[in-house]
């Protein structure tokens, strides 16, 4: 187990590869706070089934990324616990499929909002705990698409890349005081998200993988859970493309 | 346990970064060809109490880099045990530093031989026996100077990134087949190899680290256990740098 004993929090809990997450931290022996939007009966019943396999403590915690008055609750919510905070995996994220001339500023600004805004004002308060601890990993979930420049992804792609840079230079800063921080660059996953676009885009996408096929969640979980573990130590600024090879 | 029922080969077992993996590999479970240039009443006890504490088996293997015949006959040696062998991590390695003007072309010949050339033979040879047991993952070692460059470090740097090269071609070739391939960039590592360094040049390598501190061998070791495991099974074609954050680019 490589994360006994561990508290992590993790966003995008409710689906994909978050939800994958879970069964994956907890697998490990990570006590987890598990962010989410909303509360739905089959969040709350997901939890506490994986939390009764693995014997770990998930508590569920409820924000809209984009609501600072909330996430502002969230973080008193986790910070009056007083537990240490080994890891922050920032995984909540929107996709936005359209060509750069059909791409319109509202949804521009929504991407950026909850991909990076939120995600840089979310790790700020976290760091700022961390930062006392003088330890933590940060994992954000970044994008193939942020180095490959499909067609249609200018700003979804845009949005990650600014994670990327934002990555780097948390790393270069926190560094000195204990704290990594690293991206994950998923490739094609079999998420809702993949739902989102076109069959042949995506088939043509696995074709181009050296493996020849899509990711489980799962896979991308490990990974993350690689990062948050002392077994990335001497691992920082660095984006780990978990793609199967994609060209 | 992240290795149990894995059979590793792992070279450069002797010291440094290649003992640090040995020993990560042992705790985790798997069963390891343990390779060195040469036997060492040390390294052989070291070995047996490997094996007693984490109930695993170690065979160690000998052979010089240099010499064809003796790659060969470890390859012999290694398939006589009839072991399905999952993985194979390149570890041995030689630096030779000189400044550009003053490289002589036996010490260019030596680097890529030992750091290279033998290292691409020497896994054919593995890779055929990877693939009779269904496939597994090949962690090769590449270097930050391969990215990044260094004072006296062409030779070496410039071997490290003709593995880059390969791992990627590699990648291509046999993730079909079931191998994934993978490289580390480790950056200061606290070992034989780094022990003569200058400290003017730590100085310039910790400004530019995140972490402002020498990597150890072990935190090397948990990056290729990571990519010998399945937690990163859908991690192929991929260079990753274990160098608290040296180098900027990608």
């Amino acid at each position: 187990m490589l994360l006994k004993n561990k508290n992590v929090i993790i966003t995008g809990t409710a689906r994909g590869m978050g939800k994958a997450m879970l069964t994956e931290f907890a697998k490990n022996g990570a006590n987890i706070w598990a962010c989410a939007r909303k509360e739905t009966p089959e969040f709350l019943k997901n939890i506490s089934e994986i939390s009764k396999e693995y014997n770990v403590e998930i508590k569920p915690i409820f924000f809209d990324l984009t609501d600072l008055t909330a996430m502002k609750s969230a973080i008193i919510q986790i910070r009056n616990e007083k537990k240490n905070i080994d890891a922050l995996i920032n995984n909540a994220g929107i996709t936005y499929n359209a060509l750069f001339a059909m791409s319109d500023s509202e949804n521009l600004k929504k991407q950026f909002d909850v991909n990076f805004f939120s995600l840089f004002t979310f790790t700020q308060y976290i760091v700022k705990i961390m930062s006392r601890q003088k330890y933590g990993s940060i994992v954000n979930i970044a994008s193939s698409a942020a180095f490959d420049g499909n067609p249609g992804k200018s700003v979804y792609g845009a949005s990650k890349a600014a994670v990327v840079a934002m990555t780097k230079s948390i790393a270069a800063e926190l560094g000195e005081i204990g704290i990594r921080a690293n991206c994950i660059a998923p490739g094609v996953t079999d998420t809702d998200m993949i739902d989102t676009m076109p069959k042949h885009i995506v088939e043509d996408a696995v074709n181009h993988t050296d493996l020849l096929r899509i990711a489980k969640p799962s896979e991308i979980a490990t990974t993350a859970v690689f990062l948050a573990s002392d077994l990335s130590s001497y691992v920082t600024g660095q984006t780990i493309i978990v793609s199967g090879g994609l060209k | 346990m992240l290795l149990k029922d894995k059979t590793a080969v792992i070279t450069g077992c002797m010291q440094g970064i290649g003992l640090a993996t040995m020993d990560l590999f042992a705790k985790e479970g798997a069963d390891i060809f343990a390779c060195a240039q040469f036997k060492t009443e040390e390294f052989e006890n070291h070995i047996k109490e490997l094996k007693n504490q984490f109930n695993i088996n170690i065979i160690p293997i000998y052979f010089d880099l240099e010499d064809d015949e003796s790659i060969k006959q470890a390859v012999k040696q290694i398939a006589a045990e009839k072991k399905a062998i999952n993985t194979l991590v390149n570890i041995a390695g030689i630096t030779k530093d000189a400044l550009f003007p003053m490289i002589t072309r036996d010490q260019m010949f030596k680097v890529f031989n030992i750091n290279f050339f033998s290292q691409i033979v020497f896994s054919q040879y593995i890779v055929k026996l990877m693939l009779k047991s269904g496939g597994g993952s090949i962690i090769n070692t590449a270097s930050v100077t391969a990215f990044e460059g260094n004072k006296g470090q062409l030779v070496y740097g410039a071997a490290k990134s003709a593995w880059i090269s390969a791992i990627k071609t590699m990648s291509i070739e046999l993730a079909p087949k079931g191998i994934r391939v993978n490289g580390i960039a480790p950056g200061v590592i606290k070992t034989a190899m780094t022990e003569n360094l200058p400290q003017e040049a730590i100085n310039e390598q910790m400004r530019k680290c995140s972490l402002k501190r020498l990597g150890n061998p072990e935190e090397v070791a948990g990056v290729v256990c990571y990519l010998a495991s399945d937690l990163s099974s859908y991690v192929t074609g991929q260079i990753i740098k274990v160098d608290g954050g040296i180098s900027k680019c990608y």
